[in-house]
């Protein structure tokens, strides 16, 4: 039933006229509510007491490093259902979210590092959360090249899947870095399971950050995939159609 | 039983493959106390991160051309066809390159750390250390080999290369642990945990990946 | 809650010091999600051209 379901409604034809039906709106929605996060968050949010006013670097850097592991994560299960059920349209996404991831990864080491400077008094320090995202970097840079080095897509896409699966287990050695080993870096601000150690007042429009940042790179993954899709499927006969 | 000693066979006739690495890491060793004062403390600093760093580049080495003669003359081929299971195979490839580099690597490390530290207590730590990451190190080379069998060793190198760092930082933790007499058999079987889903694991996934090479 | 927390513009962009690190991590942000929308938007126009003119 799942891989009924699965062929259903992933087929590239498909899944291109649904992007060019919401994405506009995912955008534009998306954009407002970042906006309105980003200002509330650095102008109408009281100063740190004991960060000052650099903890405000929280609503750039967090969403960031959140959707850095996330989107890791999504290209696992995109890499399972590509290898399981043999969806074309996994196997571009794949490869759609790679320069993203590391892109994303690349703002959370950046602003980290910027952060760092008020706070620990270093912009960089080898501890286990900045060096475990500086890994994941590496590999967002690893994957592409694999991928890039490959003049058969078939098997460029079978290769970056089980690359992108073996490499998921440094997602909870990432995540649960702070936790395990002593280090500079704090822990979570806000976890599934106990309640935020930060005040609603700085919470809310991290939240609404967070959101909204995850739509936008929702947004940039849909103009990715596309642009794949029309790369792999420009033999198609839709493809005339549609263009 | 028989693929080992035909593997072992084949690879001691490629005296470069087996021993390239291990004259690799030896040089590096020596090359170390060359490049810092002469003064035991300073040697002693930073001995063990350059006995870690000279095992990952020596299995990085020892790896580099595991599979290629294999799939330019067409064996892998014919071993896949083979009813046995192609991962079991590997495994034992794999096996035989640590039997004949990360074994000697490894007692030289236990050499080389006695030389340097004269702490015999702990450089005998230092041998299930080395042995169990030298074939972490391998099984994630050999990944990395097979990604990109006909692309070069570099690119495998590199793919597989941050997969190898988390083990590292275990590896210097399990050393402050040594040193401050705390808990260090909680590292070792943390590695032989990982060592343990690697052999598993790495064969597998190299297998599925040549069939995707070959196809 | 909607508060501004500043008396001035000046002091918003100074922020005690900290408006260096704060702003500059903002343009970073900004620069690199517009790079990649822009890149994306211009390499699908560019398909879309090429296929158009196959046909």
């Amino acid at each position: 039933m799942i891989k009924k379901f699965i062929h259903q409604f992933a087929s590239p034809k498909t899944y291109l006229f649904q992007v060019d039906r919401f994405y506009h709106y995912i955008f534009y929605i998306s954009l407002i509510i970042y906006v309105f996060s980003i200002c509330w968050g650095l102008l109408f949010t009281p100063e740190d007491f004991v960060q000052g006013n650099s903890f405000r670097i929280i609503y750039l850097h967090v969403p960031a490093s959140f959707l850095s592991q996330s989107l890791y994560a999504a290209m696992a299960i995109a890499s399972a259902t590509y290898l399981i059920w043999r969806v074309k349209l996994a196997a571009y996404l794949v490869i759609a979210i790679a320069p993203i991831g590391a892109m994303t990864t690349f703002i959370a080491l950046v602003s980290g590092s910027i952060w760092g400077i008020p706070t620990w008094g270093t912009w960089w320090q080898w501890d286990a959360r900045i060096t475990s995202t500086l890994i994941l970097f590496i590999m967002y840079l690893g994957l592409i090249s694999l991928h890039n080095s490959f003049s058969n897509f078939e098997k460029a896409d079978k290769l970056l899947s089980w690359l992108v699966i073996v490499g998921a287990v440094n997602i909870p050695i990432i995540k649960k870095s702070v936790d395990w080993w002593s280090t500079l870096h704090q822990s979570a601000s806000i976890t599934l399971t106990d309640k935020p150690s930060i005040d609603v007042v700085m919470l809310y429009p991290l939240i609404g950050s967070i959101i909204g940042f995850f739509g936008l790179v929702i947004c940039l993954v849909l103009l990715s995939s596309k642009n794949q899709i029309l790369i792999r499927e420009k033999n198609k006969s839709w493809i005339k159609d549609y263009v | 039983m028989k693929i080992l000693k035909l593997e072992l066979l084949k690879l001691r006739k490629k005296t470069r493959s087996w021993l390239g690495p291990i004259l690799v890491f030896w040089l590096i060793m020596i090359a170390y106390p060359l490049t810092v004062e002469f003064l035991q403390e300073k040697l002693e600093i930073g001995f063990f991160s350059v006995l870690w760093i000279a095992i990952l580049i020596s299995m990085m080495l020892a790896a580099e051309d595991i599979f290629t003669e294999d799939f330019n003359d067409g064996t892998l081929e014919q071993m896949m066809i083979k009813s046995s299971p192609f991962s079991i195979l590997v495994s034992i490839k794999t096996l035989t390159y640590w039997m004949l580099i990360g074994v000697p690597i490894s007692v030289l490390s236990f050499i080389f750390s006695f030389g340097t530290t004269e702490n015999f207590s702990l450089s005998l730590m230092i041998l299930p250390l080395s042995l169990i990451s030298s074939y972490i190190f391998l099984n994630l080379f050999v990944l990395g080999n097979a990604l990109s069998l006909n692309k070069g060793s570099v690119l495998g190198a590199l793919i597989t290369m941050p997969l190898a760092l988390p083990v590292l930082i275990v590896l210097g933790k399990s050393l402050t642990a040594i040193q401050l007499d705390i808990n260090f058999i909680s590292f070792i079987l943390l590695l032989l945990g990982c060592l343990s889903i690697i052999m598993v694991a790495i064969p597998l996934v190299v297998s599925y990946i040549i069939k995707a090479h070959l196809e | 809650m909607f508060s501004f927390v500043f008396n001035s513009f000046d002091e918003a962009i100074y922020m005690n010091g900290h408006g260096i690190y704060v702003w500059s991590v903002l343009i970073i942000v900004t620069i690199s999600l517009s790079i990649f929308f822009i890149i994306y938007s211009s390499k699908i126009k560019k398909i879309k051209k090429k296929l158009n003119e196959s046909n």
